[in-house]
């Protein structure tokens, strides 16, 4: 076990590499650079001449070689310089403490929400297989898997702006100052995103629980006379949450970089807010640590779930 | 009992799991109790005011034969040649008798900014509140003359190359520093002949100025190299304000990533990037009277839409602009006031003259003709209201009326004679049939790619049979599209500038050889009229000239233009002091004047 946690440790370092050259390079793929941001303005009512752009690249430190950009910026990852946006100054690193605590908590609670809403209705679904009921939940879930959670989040806010003349926070609340306001925040792109996940955790939990029903150690218990409840309980539902926990896993790290377009939607100033402004503006320098944030946070949660394989199924061996 | 092992069990296993997958997922929770910000006081309970506030008078934006916003008779005088004796000394106030003093602010729109350099590109909606120039737009008169802001008053040489501007006594910077002539030198000659490093983007906006020079502490000199009508118009701008020079010899000329201290109405405060930044009161502001407010919150809401709804919901007490249709049904409520202010923007199919056949002046105006700006107004209706405007904007003094303009071929909506014309001009070109392969290029934002551009593709084919792609490019980059030419078409809004005074808007776009002169025209003729437009300072004379050249511009169209826009303001009937029903234009300002009415 140590050999391959060693291994999928080493093997996370190309891994990692190849996510800063992908993002490196498709920064200086795409049209337009930092500097179409000055030009932008105006919409095409000023302009630089070349000289002035050379100016301003230079400045910027974009006139050197790339491979030397690069080794720059990775040196600085390196030495834990996350570095600074490329015209305010903004330290990255206070982008992220600041912006991470929102998206972190909406991602969670969308976890919650999905699982309040999926493990119940995938649970009823195995148990009265091929029913009306579970034809009637599959649907339902089969709908909010495909309804988009931006365009959800979008009818919510004009819902709330039109009927309720209420819309949330624009700009950051945190729980530990006001409980209420924070909930107002963040519960609406939790529910949003909860509930398309709830389809996916529904799904899940109703082929897990189906597995299960069927296993030998169900009938056993049946057959010693443990109420329907208890063999539920205690037998079906324990080992059907196995694959549910490792789909959340996985999700979160979903969620987290999935949060653009509906903390969009709502104008919650998460991290994907940053990312758009970021996009928007063509600081580089900070979509490029922030996609290498959400990079490791996907990176750590696979690892994370390949080894809990083995330690939550017995009969996985890495050898 | 279990014999203990060193093995980890799954029970144990699976806890594990779960304290590290949630650790992941909650240190950013932890760490934002400790990175908790102030937060920011909600404004007293919603007050009805005494009066309610009049939207000022606005056609439906989705009316196919649109009238112009209302707008108060202009006064033709834009370009004084010294301040009026009256003026002399004056201080800007509120426009309404006894103003309110104390309370919030809190505005909603785009308030992001890529540095904090107004002159090299910085967002001056939010930081001019931080600064003053040396003269300003005069509120009180709905932005149609100038009041004494820096300097006290001007005066210009009888050749009218020198404007000298007598500053003012006592005033100081918010570090404390002596506001002097020296800062206006310093700040006006880093514009027009920026060090090593620094991006000068008014540079060309001030190029007619040779220099500028301070004769004493208290007194700045501009010289121009020629006679320049525009002048006293460019440099009452909101962006021409004034930094302290000590802040520019500190940082070598580049205050991009340094707040430099102004001497205006609000000191910083705080800034919370992408979210929103807080000013507040200059309890030693030189003007006694303002501002009224104590803070002002400026939260930076992209989408148009949201801003509407901040406004709605009284999370923001005011937006310059917000979407048509949250405009409508805001205006409604009787606690929310609202305008349509024109504005100096305009919605333009930019043609390339070089490029065959629109190298051809029939071809061109042949479009010019054919296509129905009442169509396209419609067509963009739901995005932003556009009015008939011929070659500037509607609201210059220098715009012939509506009524007059909507008799004009190509501007009238009765097609059937421009049309029968236009189809005999592409005849004369040699294309009696129309022609295609024509691309039009637009940005991937939404009002151009959805709306806009489809609609004129669509308007080309129905009139001439002129069949168009379209090729959509992000907006980022357009600034390459349009100085590499590499198109036949580009549709946007590039036709515009700050001023009201159409000359600048002329000089640049339509002179030959101009720096943003993006359909490559040229029209010696033309050029002609704009030369003696930028020194003519009689009104009628430069009345007479913009006929001639508008007239000109009829006959030989540069491009297309759809029409220039209106913006519709919104606000909580509680805000005063903008003077929104007497504006003549929008413009994105001071927010000193305004007063909180609860």
């Amino acid at each position: 076990m140590q050999a391959y946690l060693a291994r999928r440790l080493l093997l996370t370092v190309p891994t990692i590499f190849g996510v800063t050259v992908l993002i490196f390079l498709a920064m200086r793929v795409i049209p337009g650079d930092p500097l179409a941001m000055i030009q932008a303005e105006g919409s095409g009512s000023r302009i630089l001449s070349a000289e002035q752009l050379q100016t301003a690249r230079a400045s910027l430190g974009l006139d050197k070689p790339y491979y030397v950009q690069y080794l720059e910026w990775v040196g600085a990852i390196v030495r834990g310089d996350l570095g600074e946006s490329f015209w305010r100054g903004d330290k990255v690193r206070d982008i992220i403490a600041r912006r991470a605590p929102i998206t972190a908590q909406i991602a969670v609670m969308a976890i919650l929400v999905s699982w309040v809403i999926g493990v119940p209705v995938g649970v009823f679904g195995a148990m009265r297989p091929n029913s009306r009921p579970d034809v009637t939940t599959r649907l339902t879930v089969i709908v909010f898997l495909a309804i988009p959670s931006f365009w959800l989040g979008l009818l919510l806010i004009s819902g709330s702006v039109l009927w309720l003349n209420w819309r949330p926070s624009l700009t950051i609340v945190y729980f530990t100052d006001d409980p209420i306001k924070n909930l107002q925040m963040t519960v609406g792109p939790a529910v949003v995103m909860g509930v398309g996940l709830a389809a996916v955790i529904a799904r899940v939990a109703r082929s897990a629980t189906l597995e299960v029903l069927h296993e030998d150690y169900v009938r056993t218990a049946r057959a010693k006379g443990l109420p329907e409840k208890a063999v539920l309980t205690i037998h079906v539902l324990r080992n059907a949450l196995l694959p549910i926990i490792t789909v959340s896993g996985l999700a979160l790290g979903g969620l987290l970089g999935g949060s653009v377009a509906v903390e969009r939607a709502f104008g919650v100033p998460g991290l994907g807010l940053a990312l758009v402004m970021a996009l928007a503006e063509r600081d580089w320098m900070v979509i490029q640590n922030l996609v290498l944030l959400y990079g490791l946070i996907f990176t750590v949660l696979n690892l994370l779930v390949d080894v809990s394989y083995s330690w939550v199924d017995p009969r996985i061996r890495y050898g | 009992m279990k014999p203990r092992t060193n093995r980890v069990t799954r029970r144990q296993a699976l806890k594990a799991a779960a304290v590290t997958i949630g650790s992941v997922a909650i240190w950013p929770l932890l760490s934002a109790c400790s990175a908790a910000p102030p937060q920011a006081a909600k404004p007293a309970g919603e007050v009805k005011p005494a009066t309610e506030p009049k939207p000022a008078e606005a056609p439906k934006p989705a009316a196919p034969a649109q009238q112009a916003p209302a707008t108060v008779a202009p006064a033709p005088v834009v370009q004084p040649t010294a301040m009026p004796e009256a003026q002399v000394g004056a201080m800007m106030k509120a426009p309404e008798p006894n103003p309110k003093r104390g309370g919030v602010l809190r505005t909603a729109w785009g308030a992001t900014t890529a540095h904090t350099d107004i002159h090299q590109g910085g967002n001056n909606t939010v930081l001019i509140q931080l600064y003053d120039g040396l003269i300003t737009k005069n509120l009180a008169t709905g932005l149609r003359g100038f009041v004494p802001a820096l300097a006290t008053k001007w005066d210009v040489s009888p050749d009218g190359k020198v404007y000298t501007f007598s500053l003012r006594e006592g005033v100081k910077f918010h570090d404390g520093t002596p506001f002097t002539s020296a800062d206006v030198v310093a700040t006006f000659t880093r514009i027009i002949s920026p060090p090593s490093g620094v991006v000068s983007i008014y540079k060309d906006e001030l190029a007619p100025v040779a220099g500028v020079d301070a004769p004493d502490a208290k007194t700045a000199r501009f010289t121009l190299k020629n006679a320049w009508a525009p002048f006293i118009e460019v440099i009452a701008s909101p962006s021409m304000i004034v930094y302290p020079k000590k802040a520019l010899d500190e940082n070598n000329g580049d205050l991009k990533k340094v707040i430099a201290p102004g001497t205006g109405p609000f000191v910083f405060k705080d800034h919370k990037v992408g979210e929103q930044w807080t000013f507040e009161r200059n309890p030693n502001y030189w003007n006694p009277e303002l501002p009224y407010v104590d803070r002002l919150e400026m939260l930076h809401v992209a989408a148009w839409n949201d801003r509407g709804a901040a406004v709605m919901t009284d999370q923001a007490s005011f937006s310059w602009n917000v979407s048509p249709q949250l405009w409508e049904d805001a205006i409604k409520r009787s606690d929310l006031g609202g305008a349509q202010i024109p504005c100096l923007n305009s919605h333009t199919v930019m043609v390339n003259n070089t490029r065959k056949p629109f190298d051809d002046p029939r071809v061109r105006r042949a479009i010019h003709l054919a296509v129905s700006r009442q169509n396209m107004f419609q067509a963009i209706s739901t995005q932003e209201p556009v009015f008939l405007s011929r070659w500037m904007p509607y609201a210059s003094p220098f715009s012939p009326p509506n009524a007059e303009l909507e008799k004009l071929p190509g501007y009238r909506a009765d097609k059937d004679a421009d049309i029968a014309e236009a189809k005999k001009l592409l005849a004369a070109a040699g294309y009696p049939e129309g022609f295609e392969n024509v691309e039009i290029v637009t940005p991937s934002v939404a009002q151009w790619a959805e709306i806009n551009t489809p609609a004129f593709q669509d308007e080309l084919k129905k009139t001439l049979n002129i069949r168009a792609t379209i090729r959509l490019v992000e907006r980022g980059v357009l600034s390459e599209e349009y100085k590499g030419g590499n198109w036949d078409m580009l549709l946007e809004g590039a036709f515009q500038s700050n001023y009201i005074d159409p000359t600048v808007l002329w000089t640049s776009h339509l002179k030959t050889g101009a720096s943003i002169n993006w359909s490559r025209y040229s029209n010696p003729k033309l050029d002609t009229i704009i030369d003696q437009l930028n020194v003519e300072t009689d009104d009628a004379k430069r009345k007479a000239l913009f006929g001639q050249g508008m007239d000109l511009l009829d006959e030989n169209p540069p491009f297309y233009l759809i029409g220039f826009c209106a913006h519709s303001p919104l606000w909580q009937s509680y805000v005063k002091g903008m003077a929104m029903d007497k504006r003549l234009h929008v413009e994105w300002g001071r927010l000193d004047t305004v007063w909180i009415d609860k």
